[in-house]
């Protein structure tokens, strides 16, 4: 969930209201956003940086406010104050418009040369814009919010942000190879080649972690105007050339993207936020895109969707009864002008900027929303079912009653461990183990799923070393193995684990366990192995030998006990011989 | 023996009415200890007879002293194996080991120096070798004489003899325990001995019937007995699951850790970029590293939806990959499980259904005291023809009333599988705050239709973590202590029954464990306190009086430390002691003190010596500056400076004469609070804020609160401290709002 960082009093100035902190975190959690932390400049310098380096930061009040993953739309405090100011009723909402441009529209070029790194882009202009320090701010604020979320660190979307006025178009968008490409970047006074630039910010706190997107292409992206004059690298960096400042009139705004939905809706979202600032307010200009198969295409699209929504369905999905218009006055609320259109049905208006609306359902949220969730009268759903346990649960909770029962104390350990665990540990080769593997995982504890229980009891051991012997620790508890047969290549095998820790091994209790848990499954004693249960002298490399024995159920080995190995016992840092039974439970359900 | 003795002694206190061990010992010359056995054994029998225990000191004769007593000192030892005509040093040594077997060489060590000290003995070098002769002709040895006195139970040696007889080791200190008796409520002369347990011999021959038994100790505690647990967490499992089931909820089949992308994302219409899939997020498998079988209608239903959209939704509008959804992972939550039940419910033909389990899922994520890679989930799902928003928060409500949770609020919130989603609140008494305990939502189109399920058919869910409200209910502040192989398995000995529900109606326990904390470190405090407490009376004890203080205090006329002077008036009325005041003007003020600044303490006796006073206070006015400087004689090092720290100075004196909490006698908290007031007034001072608006705020603020707060630390009301008199002296006269005024006058009937 995104965060922003808004200036309170700068907030409140433009909601043209004062609020106390509880009325705008009431404010907050009806909207749907959070009202995180209240802070400031010096108090957050002051935390990270101690007192000396706060002196002087700025003590005016800063909201933290957590705003949800797809509202794009309220990442800056233009669309935070339009959001609030219509929910309020105080405002309507604006219509956007795009605009031809007076003269020729700006056109940028796709090179088929950026289909195997970064295919797409799509530009718009502001025209006469005009910035002051605190807007100018919120304006990359924004991309940087953006960059951030919607278009996953750059990776999906990149934003670049020009002075018109300072370049020619029409604009080029093409990959070429790293050395031929030279620049000055933003805030350096030089020029460097496209290698140089990926040396230079290899160190910078910001940029390195957007290097990885294009560093090992044979070819990087990058704009130029009809000068040869770079505009942008991206996801880079901007040329210092067309750096936008406060006193920018033309803003030429150009996304590059892997994901050209994702680039479209960036661009809506940045153009909408503050095409507030330009001369003719709400309006963009248009630019030509020449994709790469030579057809052209204008943005930004500003696409304003027209949507007939049921009111009987929003009542009935919602759980309210409210008539048409009120309704209509709720959606409108939101942002969402809508009207009656007849037949029981609303006609909602869903602006550019809510590119969060993809299906009627979210209208229906957002209806429940400006009612307010808390309004809604709970009432209980006529579902009529009978309830069931799942029966391996069921057995699993029987049997672990009955092992505390029998004096086990139940432990609980992790389902991940470290290849060590499960393997050398247990003096068993890796390779014969069916274990499931991590890919990613932080550290050695997290490498393989456990093929076993016993690693996690015996660890338990080792922390509880200094309670009176014996100890007896039970885990009834899933395993997990690969299995061809499933989908997914892998199951969950259910297991019961028990140790007996002492000075003597007490294979004879561990035994005696095992006889109590068949006489309550009710399987006999059977020698012969076929129809009950029997013991079969086992070699274990885990279990010292001829102390060792598999337990054998309907002619399948269902599990193992005996007494440890002492290199087990050591390799778990423990010194007292120890008996182990693990027993799947599977068979027995 | 003991009994032949027990009967003895109670026959001596049948007639004498009371008894002493030393002197029964004595009269029936028996060993003393023998006697105390007795008397222990008759006090196994319950109330025959009383005793009390008594430790007298006595003086004793050593091995040592007792040879002294019989054979003489051992300078008299000495000077008696001397002949007439002298000997030699060895010759004598000797003789006098052949007068007194038991007399030794170190003995004779001290014999010699002794006997030469008094002038008994002399050294004649005459006739070349050295020998010794006696020097006088007779001797008194008053040394065994004071011995033998001792021994017959004299005892008349003065200090300087006793402690010089003591570092001969010829005598000593004993403590002798002895027991004064008397009988006991249940007296009687005849003891029997009492057996301690009934034995299978004693049922066979009937014996008990003429036994006595000794009394059970039914203080001390029983046996521990040999018994088995189950885990903390899963009895809170337990108790979760027993109320879906009372609530008819079916138990979905959740043992797959492993699970595709597919299941796990694609299908909950999880679009393939969103960060839940990113490596950082999410533990994805090495081997085995792709899902081979994904239903393949479906499959493509999902990426249609995904990336055009259908079923009335635009879609994300993106080239949605197979390879993304082929990739295995540790699912990281079990709505992957309902999502593969809904789809079998779809398949099966649909019916009504209402799901729940509770099982682990797993996230890559940093860990910490409340996070690990992996934790168990909670998830209730209801799937109807209808549902509504309105079932959903009524059904939550039923779910967590069950838990003891009436209070709830719903917050809007976003979540790529349901719309409308809810994150869930309930009212937290203790923080006095809406906390989130969980996240609910409908089921988004996008994920039913594909499946197949009927298009009028919702589906409601919500969940929540099994370990969070564990961690509450049993009040653990790191996951750790809870889950895992580090584990202490006394804590699930120790752990009792899990009542969710126990804390009903007014006393609703919420789930968050920073209240239990608040209530963990209040206890602790509390247990401080009276150890502190202890500790202090028992310095008290020890001291006996009051420790006697000598002040010297520097003070600038014109800044005159006003709550120094109170608190030393304080300190003057709080015990009815000699003080001495005297008050002086220092050389380097450029002009005389006015009577009132010289008169301001009085003293209360002056007829008295300084060193017998209580306290001595000497104040002089000297041109210091606004921070006037204490220095405590013969007490501490260096001088304290500055009025607060004086005043804190005064404060802790003030409380270790009286026991009165004022300052740090005060719980951590209170104490805290009132230097925070001490260092607000310091900050004014130092950053140049000479009208204190800031501490006046601040105290106007504290005041004016409409919570009935008298006093400006403490809990409420508030108890009165060092912070109120401080600043009542030194700010009172700027203060006038009503209640600040009733303040002043609280504060100055001390």
């Amino acid at each position: 969930m995104p965060t922003i960082s808004i200036n309170r009093d700068l907030l409140f100035s433009a909601l043209g209201k004062c609020y106390s902190e509880e009325e705008f975190d009431e404010l907050c959690f009806k909207f749907g956003i959070e009202l995180d932390e209240v802070t400031s400049d010096k108090l957050i310098i002051l935390k990270e940086q101690g007192t000396e380096r706060s002196e002087g930061a700025s003590e005016e009040v800063i909201y933290k406010i957590d705003i949800p993953a797809n509202r794009y739309d309220l990442l800056c405090l233009e669309g935070l104050v339009q959001g609030l100011q219509v929910f309020l009723g105080e405002t309507g909402f604006p219509p956007f418009k795009v605009i031809p441009s007076q003269t020729v529209p700006q056109r940028l070029i796709v090179k088929s040369s950026t289909c195997s790194i970064r295919p797409y882009a799509v530009a718009a202009v502001l025209r006469n814009i005009h910035f002051d320090q605190n807007t100018f701010n919120s304006f990359i604020d924004l991309q940087d919010k953006l960059h951030q979320n919607l278009c996953r660190k750059r990776s999906l979307v990149a934003i670049g942000t020009h002075d018109l006025d300072t370049v020619q178009g029409p604009f080029y968008y093409e990959a070429l190879s790293p050395d031929s490409i030279k620049f000055q970047p933003l805030n350096q006074t030089k020029e460097f080649t496209a290698s140089q630039l990926m040396d230079l910010y290899a160190t910078d706190s910001h940029l390195r972690h957007y290097l990885p997107i294009i560093k090992d292409s044979p070819v990087y992206p990058v704009i130029k105007d009809s000068n040869g004059v770079v505009l942008s690298m991206p996801p880079i960096i901007n040329g210092e050339h067309s750096k936008i400042t406060l006193k920018t009139r033309n803003v030429f705004i150009e996304c590059t993207a892997t994901d050209l939905t994702k680039a479209s809706i960036v661009l809506d979202t940045l153009v909408c936020m503050f095409s507030r600032y330009c001369q003719d307010q709400f309006t963009v200009e248009i630019c030509e895109i020449e994709t790469s198969q030579g057809g052209i295409k204008n943005y930004p699209i500003l696409k304003t969707r027209q949507e007939k929504i049921d009111v009987n369905k929003i009542n009935r999905m919602v759980g309210i009864n409210e008539q048409a218009d009120k309704v209509a006055d709720l959606l409108t609320r939101m942002c969402l002008t809508a009207t009656v259109a007849g037949n029981g049905c609303l006609s909602v208006t869903i602006p550019p900027t809510r590119h969060d609306i993809i299906h009627a359902c979210d209208v229906y949220e957002d209806v429940a929303i400006a009612f307010g969730y808390n309004n809604i009268e709970k009432t209980l759903p006529s579902t009529n079912t009978i309830a069931a346990q799942f029966p391996l649960n069921k057995l699993s909770d029987q049997l672990r009653d009955q092992l505390a029962q029998a004096g086990f104390t139940e432990a609980l350990t992790f389902s991940l461990c470290s290849k060590e665990d499960i393997s050398d540990k247990l003096r068993k080769p890796l390779s014969s183990i069916p274990a499931v593997h991590v890919s990613n995982p932080k550290t050695l504890e997290f490498q393989v799923a456990r093929s076993t229980l016993l690693p996690g009891l015996l660890k338990t051991i080792a922390a509880n070393r200094k309670l009176p012997l014996p100890l007896k620790f039970f885990e009834v508890s899933d395993v997990v193995l690969k299995d061809r047969q499933r989908d997914v290549g892998a199951r969950n095998c259910r297991k019961l684990c028990l140790v007996y820790y002492n000075k003597s091994p007490g294979f004879e209790l561990v035994h005696g366990l095992l006889d109590r848990l068949m006489q309550l499954l009710e399987i006999p004693l059977d020698p012969t192995g076929t129809t009950g249960y029997s013991l079969k002298a086992c070699d274990d490399a885990t279990f010292f030998p001829g102390r060792c024995a598999h337990v054998v159920f309907a002619g399948a080995t269902v599990g193992v006990l005996g007494v440890l190995h002492p290199e087990v016992v050591t390799s778990f840092d423990l010194n007292l011989p120890c008996s182990a039974l693990e027993l799947n439970v599977e068979p027995f359900l | 023996m003991a009994i032949a003795h027990g009967e003895k002694i109670l026959k001596y206190l049948e007639e004498n009415g009371k008894a002493n061990s030393l002197r029964l010992s004595e009269l029936w010359n028996e060993d003393h200890q023998k006697i105390v056995g007795t008397v222990k054994s008759l006090l196994c029998l319950g109330d025959v007879i009383e005793a009390e225990l008594h430790s007298t000191v006595k003086w004793d004769l050593t091995e040592e002293g007792k040879q002294v007593t019989t054979h003489g000192s051992h300078e008299a030892q000495v000077y008696n194996a001397i002949p007439p005509s002298g000997s030699t040093q060895t010759e004598i040594m000797t003789q006098a080991s052949i007068l007194n077997a038991g007399f030794t060489k170190d003995m004779a060590k001290v014999g010699f120096s002794k006997a030469m000290s008094l002038g008994w003995i002399a050294v004649d070098k005459s006739s070349g070798a050295p020998k010794f002769i006696q020097k006088v002709s007779s001797i008194q040895d008053v040394v065994q004489e004071h011995l033998k006195e001792l021994a017959s139970g004299k005892n008349m040696l003065t200090n300087e003899l006793r402690t010089e007889y003591k570092k001969r080791k010829l005598i000593q200190e004993i403590i002798v325990k002895s027991y004064e008796m008397k009988p006991g409520s249940s007296f009687s002369t005849s003891v029997t001995k009492q057996e301690t347990d009934l034995t299978p011999e004693m049922i066979t021959s009937g014996s008990w019937k003429t036994k006595e038994f000794k009394a059970y100790n039914l203080n001390a505690l029983g046996t521990p007995v040999p018994r088995g647990h189950l885990h903390p967490l899963m009895k809170v499992r337990a108790e979760f699951r027993q109320i879906f089931l009372e609530m008819g909820f079916t138990e979905m089949p959740t043992n797959n850790y492993v699970e595709s992308s597919f299941w796990n994302f694609d299908a909950l219409f999880q679009p393939q970029q969103h960060p839940a899939r990113d490596a950082h997020d999410t533990f994805f498998l090495a081997d085995p590293a792709t899902a081979s079988d994904i239903p393949t209608d479906y499959m493509e239903r999902v990426k249609n939806v995904h990336s055009h959209g259908g079923y009335g939704s635009q879609g994300y509008g993106y080239d949605w990959k197979v390879e993304e959804a082929k990739k295995n992972l540790l699912r990281t939550h079990t709505t992957a499980v309902s999502a593969r039940m809904l789809y079998a419910l779809a398949q099966g033909g649909f019916k009504p259904a209402k799901y729940f389990s509770i099982d682990r899922v797993f996230r890559n994520e940093t860990l910490d005291a409340t996070h690990l890679a992996e934790f168990h989930q909670i998830e209730g799902v209801i799937a109807d023809y209808g549902l509504t928003l309105g079932n959903l928060i009524g059904v939550l409500y039923e779910f967590f009333r069950k838990l003891g949770i009436e209070k709830l609020r719903f917050k809007p919130a976003y979540n790529p599988y349901t719309e409308p989603s809810m994150e869930i609140f309930s009212y937290h008494p203790g923080l006095k705050k809406w906390v989130e305990i969980g996240n609910s939502g409908i089921f988004r189109p996008e994920m039913l239709l594909p499946m197949g399920l009927p298009e009028d058919v919702s589906v409601l869910a919500w969940g929540l973590s099994l370990e969070r409200p564990t961690m509450i209910k049993y009040g653990y502040d790191n996951i750790r202590d809870l889950v895992g192989p580090k584990v202490n398995m006394q804590m699930v000995a120790d752990n009792p029954l899990c009542r969710l529900d126990k804390h009903r109606g007014t006393e609703i326990k919420e789930p968050d464990y920073l209240q239990e904390l608040d209530i963990r470190m209040d206890s602790i405090l509390t247990r401080l306190r009276g150890i502190e407490n202890e500790v202090s009376k028992l310095k008290k004890k020890d001291k006996g009086s009051p420790e006697k203080l000598t002040l010297v205090i520097e003070a600038d006329p014109n800044y005159p430390p006003l709550s120094v002077q109170t608190l030393i008036r304080i300190l003057m009325a709080s015990r009815n002691a000699p003080v001495s005041v005297t008050i002086h003007q220092h050389s380097s003020l450029k002009k005389a003190c006015s009577a009132d600044l010289m008169q301001w303490a009085k003293s209360t006796i002056s007829n008295v010596s300084r060193v017998d006073n209580l306290f001595n206070l000497t104040w002089i006015w000297k041109p210091v500056g606004p921070r006037p400087v204490a220095k405590v004689v013969n007490h501490y090092n260096g001088d304290i400076c500055g009025e607060t720290a004086v005043a804190r100075l005064l404060a802790r004196i003030l409380e270790s004469w009286t026991d009165c909490a004022f300052y740090e006698n005060y719980d951590l908290n209170t104490t805290a609070e009132i230097d925070d007031w001490l260092d607000m007034w310091e900050n004014c001072i130092q950053s140049g804020d000479p009208n204190f608006v800031v501490l006046i705020n601040h105290i106007y603020n504290r005041l004016n609160c409409s919570d009935g707060r008298k006093w400006l630390t403490g809990v409420l009301p508030g108890t009165k401290s060092l912070a109120d008199v401080f600043l009542s002296t030194v700010l009172g006269h700027k203060l006038n709002s009503d209640r600040a005024k009733e303040w002043l006058s609280r504060c100055n009937s001390f």
